[in-house]
């Protein structure tokens, strides 16, 4: 990762104004919480977590579809967060996304070719004739037949809506993709059809994704690089291989071990690493690490304390007191 | 003697265009204190069946045609009214998949585990109650005194599903239907879930029909599944040998259409396996034919002609299709 990454975010945080007091006193809710990541030309960054996490705000910011408090986000050389007007749509068009819900993204009242040319309507000064080819061309790229053009949202299925939500999200021919939850929605056969054609527009188009998903093994089979989050903050930061076998994090490793898996049918709990109770209030947050009461090894120290990322090796950190010590081995995945 | 028998089911729903069988002959037994699966994507019959067993299918709209659920002897398509609300809640409930909307919002989780206890079992206000403090405590919501005085609001979606469990368990049921119980929550609360209805069934014996499109979770859960297609059961059996090695070329599909998380990962990521298509409209089913054929990649012209027949295995397994023996 030696050129500069297509996106970068530093120190990025959302907050929300949750309730005014009795006496004009204001109190927010960090949703994103000090975060920083980067994505390389070309590669899928997944963002991992448990709904609440912060994960889909992250995305939003990034997007300047919610405001950040604090923080940068470059797109190649420009910054993203401090765009306005006339600069902010042409740096929409750079921007994409593709929503999690195939239903209610669509607006019911369009024919879909209507849907699909309406980015660049607003975003593009093409011609009548361009735009017809873009959208005759991304019908093809996304395996939908041309003369279903003329037809409305409500006359696909749940698949064939989000290849046009993908078709609409490639129209401005963006170099960032940001899929929220893109597959979720949709039943497991028609899952696989999607990712599909997600990494071969991807090779096709030379596209980066910012992918984000709670569905471990999509983001294994997806993401050249994960950053997981808890609670706002990134715990967990790693290329694929470092996060998924050697896990460093002990959300991490609860969150891998909690997924069911197919390799040993009829032996469950393997090593399973069991985190209690719920996340803690995100109006109330506790002092130090916030996974620290869910924490199988969290010692006094990690409430009074809070862990800052420490690197192991080159593309790995974790946000853990317990980096790299014995401490960790108490919690499996030692194989 | 199984717990409960299921023979040819049929299932008609009336629509629009006629009616459609959304489950068609379909048979198959539960014993007692075992975990049986449906598996299969959406539109496939799986729930249809689980409303059949509890007798809720939509009045007016679907009926049993043909067949019988024999429980515990008793042929439950017969069964009057006055009778199936007996059994439900008592012999058999049934657990939702979205906790928030099966709950009713407007009463606290005490009053409405209570309501259970006291409409089948007679309690009185006040044991009902005490015993809903005991449920609470049994699906491990923390602090069970007070939490029975909260409404579904004030819970996590973790702990609504842990009150659904409780409800569903109150008067100790024989068998307990769980339609997609963790598909609205996170992993790891999915795992405490899974945990604890293993632990319940391993305390109370109750047997577990679980309906899932994870093939994770059934690997997880049960000792035999249900693969379902169109209304139709496609293959049945023990669920680590059809995970080993499945006859149909649907389950194959399943398992292999989704990407898994392995033991050791590698830097290999091949193209997922694709089903092409999609699940057939209710008009086409019912048809005298395979209703896979459109999306098998084995598919010939017998496929095409004539329904295929039930071929068994060794250890119990049955596929239904015409080339489950070259798979």
């Amino acid at each position: 990762m030696t050129d500069t990454p297509l996106l970068s975010v530093e120190n990025l945080s959302v907050r929300f104004e949750i309730k005014r007091g009795g006496w004009g006193k204001k109190s927010y809710l960090y949703a994103v919480d000090d975060v920083s990541f980067q994505v390389p030309k070309g590669q899928t960054l997944g963002i991992v977590g448990e709904s609440g996490s912060g994960k889909t705000t992250a995305a939003l910011a990034v997007a300047r579809l919610v405001p950040a408090h604090q923080g940068v986000a470059r797109l190649g050389e420009d910054d993203i967060l401090s765009k306005e007007g006339e600069d902010l749509r042409r740096m929409r068009r750079r921007v994409q996304f593709i929503f999690q819900d195939p239903y209610s993204s669509l607006n019911p009242r369009k024919r879909v070719a209507d849907i699909v040319r309406e980015p660049l309507d607003s975003l593009s000064d093409k011609s009548e004739a361009e735009k017809k080819k873009i959208v005759d061309d991304l019908f093809e790229a996304v395996g939908l037949r041309p003369e279903q053009q003329r037809l409305f949202p409500h006359q696909f299925s749940g698949g064939q809506r989000q290849r046009i939500g993908i078709a609409r999200a490639l129209a401005t021919q963006p170099e960032l993709i940001i899929c929220d939850e893109a597959v979720s929605a949709l039943d497991v056969a028609v899952q696989a059809q999607i990712l599909n054609l997600l990494r071969r527009l991807q090779a096709q188009f030379g596209l980066t994704y910012l992918f984000i998903s709670h569905d471990l093994g999509v983001v294994q089979h997806m993401c050249d690089s994960i950053a997981v989050m808890y609670m706002g903050k990134i715990v967990e930061q790693a290329d694929r291989l470092s996060l998924f076998n050697n896990p460093q994090h002990p959300y991490t490793r609860a969150l891998l071990s909690a997924v069911p898996r197919v390799d040993h049918p009829g032996q469950p709990s393997r090593n399973r690493v069991l985190i209690p109770g719920d996340p803690p209030d995100p109006n109330n947050l506790p002092p130090g690490c916030r996974f620290a009461s869910r924490c199988p090894i969290a010692k006094p120290d990690c409430s009074q304390r809070e862990p800052l990322p420490q690197s192991i090796g080159t593309t790995h950190s974790a946000a853990c007191h317990y980096v790299g010590t014995d401490a960790l081995d108490a919690i499996g995945m030692a194989d | 003697m199984a717990l409960l028998e299921v023979e040819n089911l049929r299932i008609e729903l009336s629509t629009r265009d006629g009616t459609a069988p959304v489950i068609d002959d379909l048979s198959f037994h539960l014993d007692a204190g075992e975990t049986l699966s449906f598996v299969g994507e959406s539109g496939c019959g799986k729930s249809m069946t689980a409303l059949a067993l509890m007798g809720l299918l939509p009045e007016r709209i679907g009926r049993i045609a043909s067949g019988a659920i024999r429980f515990d002897g008793e042929d439950l398509t017969k069964a009057s009214p006055a009778r199936l609300r007996e059994i439900r809640g008592n012999d058999i409930s049934m657990i939702f998949q979205e906790p928030m909307t099966s709950l009713n919002p407007v009463f606290t989780i005490g009053e409405q585990i209570a309501e259970v206890l006291r409409a089948h079992q007679g309690l009185s206000r006040q044991a009902a109650w005490d015993h809903a403090v005991e449920l609470i405590d049994a699906v491990r919501i923390p602090n069970p005194k007070g939490r029975a005085g909260d409404y579904p609001f004030q819970m996590s979606g973790g702990q609504r599903q842990r009150a659904m469990i409780a409800m569903a368990l109150a008067c100790k049921p024989k068998i307990l239907i769980a339609d997609e119980p963790t598909t609205a929550l996170d992993v790891t609360v999915q795992a405490q879930i899974f945990d604890l209805l293993r632990d319940l069934r391993a305390q109370t014996g109750t047997s577990i029909i679980l309906i899932t499109h994870d093939m994770g979770a059934v690997a997880e859960m049960a000792e035999r599944m249900i693969v379902m297609y169109a209304g139709r059961k496609a293959e049945l059996g023990p669920v680590a040998q059809i995970i080993n090695h499945a006859r149909h070329p649907y389950t194959q599909g399943l398992i292999s259409c989704v990407p898994h998380l392995h033991d050791v990962l590698t830097e290999d990521r091949p193209e997922l396996f694709e089903v092409p298509g999609i699940v057939p409209s209710l008009r086409d089913f019912g048809r005298d034919e395979c209703l896979f054929a459109s999306r098998c990649a084995h598919v010939t012209d017998q496929c095409r002609s004539a329904r295929p027949p039930e071929k068994s295995f060794e250890g119990g397994q049955i596929a239904d299709c015409w080339h489950a023996e070259a798979m």
